[in-house]
C-alpha cells in the first residue's frame, strides 16, 4: 500500500467476564453442554421474573477498569436496547448506554520488532469506556429454519471501546494481544477464542496522510480472531483505498467478514436497525460503586506485564527475548521471580532456562503451541511442574560456580525435568562432577606447561598476550576427559605461570 | 395528536404485518397513551424530583449458579422446536 494514505481503526472488543452465574439472572453457563441447558426464566424475561445484577460480574468490570487506568463513576445503570430477533428472548438486550461502569483508560501496546531479538515501538492505545451488558442467543442456520440456543443469552460481556487511535491491522494485533494477556492475568476473563469468549467489532476508515478529519467508517462485526480482526483490516483499508482512488464515496454500512474466503461482505440491513429505542431499565436499580469496592479491588491489580518487563530488563539485566517471554504468562513469570529469589546473582541464566528449555519441555508436555497468534497469552500448566523454582536456581548455581559445564547441566535438566530431582543429587548420581582436586590438576598443569609443544604461547602470555592462556587450557581440558573445572584452570594456570 | 410516531415504521422495527384496520386501530391506541404522557409530563413537580432508584453493591446477587428450566421446558413454551432447540423462520446475515 503506498504511503498516501493513513488508516484510522477503532475496536469494540467484546470479552465473556469469567463468573459463574449469567449477569442478571443465576442460571450457569460455559461452554460445550447441550443446547438451552443453561436457560432460567430471568433469562427468557418471562412475566413476573426480575433481573438482579450478578455481583462478581460488577466487580470483575472494575478490576478490568482499574488494570487499564480507567475512571470508576461514583454510579452506573442499565438500559434496555430493543430489537426483534430471535437470537434475543426478551425483545430487548440489557445493556449499558449513558452510564457505564468504567470510564477512559488506556492500554500500552509492542509492535513487533525487526527481529524476534529486537523489542517493537511501544504506544498507548486510549479506551473511551466498557459497559457491562448480557451475550445473546445463538443462531444456527439450516435449510429454511434457523435454530436458536439460549445457553449463551445471560452471559456477562464487557464491552471493550477504543478510541480511533490505531493506525494499522499490526497495531490492532498487538493491540488485542496486549489486551488478553491484561484480561486473563488479571483473573477478569479467560479470553478463550475458539470458545467464543471474545469477539470484536472493527471501525475502519481511510484518509490521505496528513488530513485531519476522519473518513466515513464501515463496521465490521462479529470477528472471533486475532488473525481475523487483522485480515479484516487490510482487506477493509485497501476495499476503501481503491474505492476513493476510483473516484467512488465510502458508504457508511455494517460489514460481516467470512474468514474461510478471507473477504468482506455487506450485512443485509436490518430495517433501521439502529433504531433502537433505548430507555433506562425500570427493573435494575441505578448501581452506587462505593469506593471501599474499589479501594479493595486495586489490591487485586496485577504488575502491568510491559512495566515487568522493562523491570527485568533494566534491573535484572535480562536480554529482551527472554523478558518477552516470561512477562506473557503471569504464573511462568512469578515462578522465574522466586527462582531468582534462591539465587539472585544470575538472573538472566535463569530466565534463558525458563523461557526456553522448561516453557519448550511445558508446552511439548501439554501438546500446545506457545506464543502462536490465536494464543497470545502464553497457556501452559505449570502445576504438573516436577522442577520446583529453587531446584531450577540451583542447578543455575552449580553452572556458575564452574562444579558442572553448562553442556552437562542440559543433561542435568532433563532429568531434573522428568524426575523432579534437586540437580546436585543428579550430578553426584551421574558422576558428572567437574574435577576440582586441586592437587590432581594442578599435576596436570605443571605437566601440561612442561611440554615444549607449549612453550610458544606461554612466551606469548608471558609478554603481554592475555588470550594466549587459552591455548593451554584444550590439552588440560583433554588430559581430564572434560571433567575439570574451567575456573580452577584458569587460576592454576596464572599462579603457575607467575 | 401526539408528535413523532410512524405507525409504518413501528410496525416495521416490530417485524409485523399490519392491515389498514390495525393500523389505524394501533395508531389511535398509540395516540391516546402518548396523549396521557403528555398530560404526566406537563404537570408541576419540584426539582430534583428524580426517582430514580439506586442502591449500594448489598443489592446485587452473588454469583451463585443457580436451577436452569432444562432444554424441555425452554422449548415447550416455544411454538416450534428441533432437537432441543427453538425453530424459527430462517434469519441470516450470511454473505448473500
Amino acid at each position: 500500500m503506498s504511503n498516501e494514505w493513513e488508516i484510522v481503526i477503532g475496536l469494540e472488543v467484546h470479552v465473556q467476564l469469567h463468573t459463574r452465574a449469567k449477569v442478571f439472572a443465576s442460571a450457569s453457563w460455559g461452554f460445550g453442554k447441550e443446547p438451552n441447558e443453561q436457560v432460567d426464566p430471568v433469562v427468557l424475561g418471562l412475566p413476573g421474573t426480575l433481573p438482579v445484577v450478578n455481583r462478581e460480574a460488577v466487580e470483575k468490570s472494575i478490576l478490568f477498569g482499574l488494570v487499564v487506568d480507567a475512571e470508576i463513576p461514583e454510579q452506573c445503570a442499565w438500559d434496555r436496547k430493543n430489537y426483534f430477533y430471535p437470537d434475543n428472548p426478551k425483545n430487548y438486550q440489557l445493556t449499558q448506554k449513558d452510564f457505564p461502569v468504567t470510564m477512559g483508560g488506556k492500554v500500552e501496546i509492542e509492535l513487533p520488532g525487526a527481529a524476534r531479538n529486537i523489542m517493537g515501538e511501544h504506544k498507548w492505545i486510549r479506551i473511551h469506556h466498557a459497559h457491562l451488558e448480557e451475550d445473546v442467543g445463538k443462531l444456527s442456520h439450516s435449510g429454511s429454519g434457523s435454530l436458536v440456543d439460549y445457553n449463551r443469552a445471560g452471559v456477562p460481556l464487557l464491552e471493550i471501546v477504543t478510541e480511533p487511535d490505531l493506525r494499522s491491522a499490526a497495531e490492532a494485533s498487538a493491540f488485542l494481544n496486549a489486551l488478553v494477556v491484561k484480561l486473563t492475568q488479571a483473573g477478569v476473563a479467560d479470553c478463550d477464542m475458539e470458545k467464543g469468549q471474545l469477539r470484536c467489532d472493527a471501525n475502519v476508515s481511510v484518509r490521505r496522510m496528513g488530513d485531519t478529519q476522519l473518513g466515513t467508517r464501515t463496521e465490521t462485526k462479529n470477528l472471533n480472531s486475532i488473525s481475523g480482526v487483522r485480515d479484516c483490516i487490510i482487506y477493509e483499508s485497501r476495499r476503501q483505498i481503491a474505492q476513493i482512488e476510483a473516484g467512488h464515496k465510502i458508504t457508511q454500512e455494517t460489514r460481516g467478514w467470512n474468514a474461510e474466503m478471507s473477504r468482506g461482505y455487506v450485512l443485509r440491513d436490518k430495517e433501521d436497525a439502529h433504531d433502537y429505542r433505548y430507555f433506562p431499565d425500570p427493573d435494575i436499580p441505578t448501581l452506587k460503586i462505593s469506593r471501599e469496592t474499589v479501594n479493595r479491588l486495586k489490591k487485586h491489580v496485577p504488575e502491568a506485564p510491559f512495566d515487568r518487563q522493562r523491570r527485568y530488563i533494566e534491573k535484572l539485566n535480562l536480554p529482551y527475548t527472554a523478558a518477552s517471554v516470561l512477562i506473557a504468562d503471569k504464573a511462568l513469570a512469578d515462578w522465574f521471580e522466586t527462582a531468582v529469589a534462591a539465587h539472585p546473582t544470575n538472573a538472566a541464566g535463569i530466565a534463558n532456562w525458563a523461557a526456553n528449555d522448561l516453557l519448550r519441555e511445558l508446552s511439548a508436555q501439554s501438546g500446545t503451541e506457545v506464543g502462536s497468534d490465536e494464543t497470545p497469552a502464553v497457556k501452559i500448566s505449570l502445576d504438573s511442574c516436577l522442577i520446583k523454582p529453587a531446584q531450577l536456581a540451583g542447578l543455575v548455581k552449580l553452572t556458575d560456580e564452574g562444579v558442572i559445564s553448562k553442556q552437562q547441566a542440559k543433561e542435568v535438566f532433563t532429568e531434573m525435568f522428568s524426575t523432579g530431582k534437586d540437580a546436585l543429587a543428579i550430578v553426584e548420581a551421574k558422576g558428572l562432577r567437574q574435577n576440582s582436586d586441586t592437587g590432581e590438576l594442578e599435576k596436570i598443569v605443571a605437566e601440561v606447561i612442561a611440554d615444549p609443544a607449549v612453550a610458544k604461547s606461554i612466551a606469548e602470555y608471558r609478554a603481554g598476550n592475555e588470550k594466549a592462556i587459552n591455548a593451554l587450557k584444550g590439552p588440560i581440558m583433554k588430559r581430564t576427559q572434560g571433567k575439570a573445572n574451567p575456573v580452577m584452570i584458569d587460576q592454576l594456570l596464572r599462579k603457575l605461570l607467575g | 395528536m401526539a408528535k413523532g410516531f410512524d405507525i409504518d415504521h413501528l410496525a416495521k422495527l416490530a417485524r409485523l404485518n399490519l392491515t389498514a384496520e390495525e393500523k389505524v386501530l394501533y395508531s389511535n391506541q398509540l395516540t391516546h397513551v402518548l396523549t396521557y404522557f403528555e398530560t404526566l409530563a406537563k404537570a408541576d413537580l419540584p426539582v430534583n424530583s428524580d426517582v430514580a432508584l439506586v442502591v449500594t453493591e448489598k443489592a446485587l446477587r452473588s454469583d451463585e449458579p443457580g436451577m436452569s428450566l432444562g432444554s424441555d421446558a425452554v422449548t415447550k413454551i416455544a411454538p416450534a422446536s428441533h432437537d432441543g432447540q427453538i425453530s424459527v423462520p430462517r434469519v441470516v446475515d450470511d454473505e448473500s
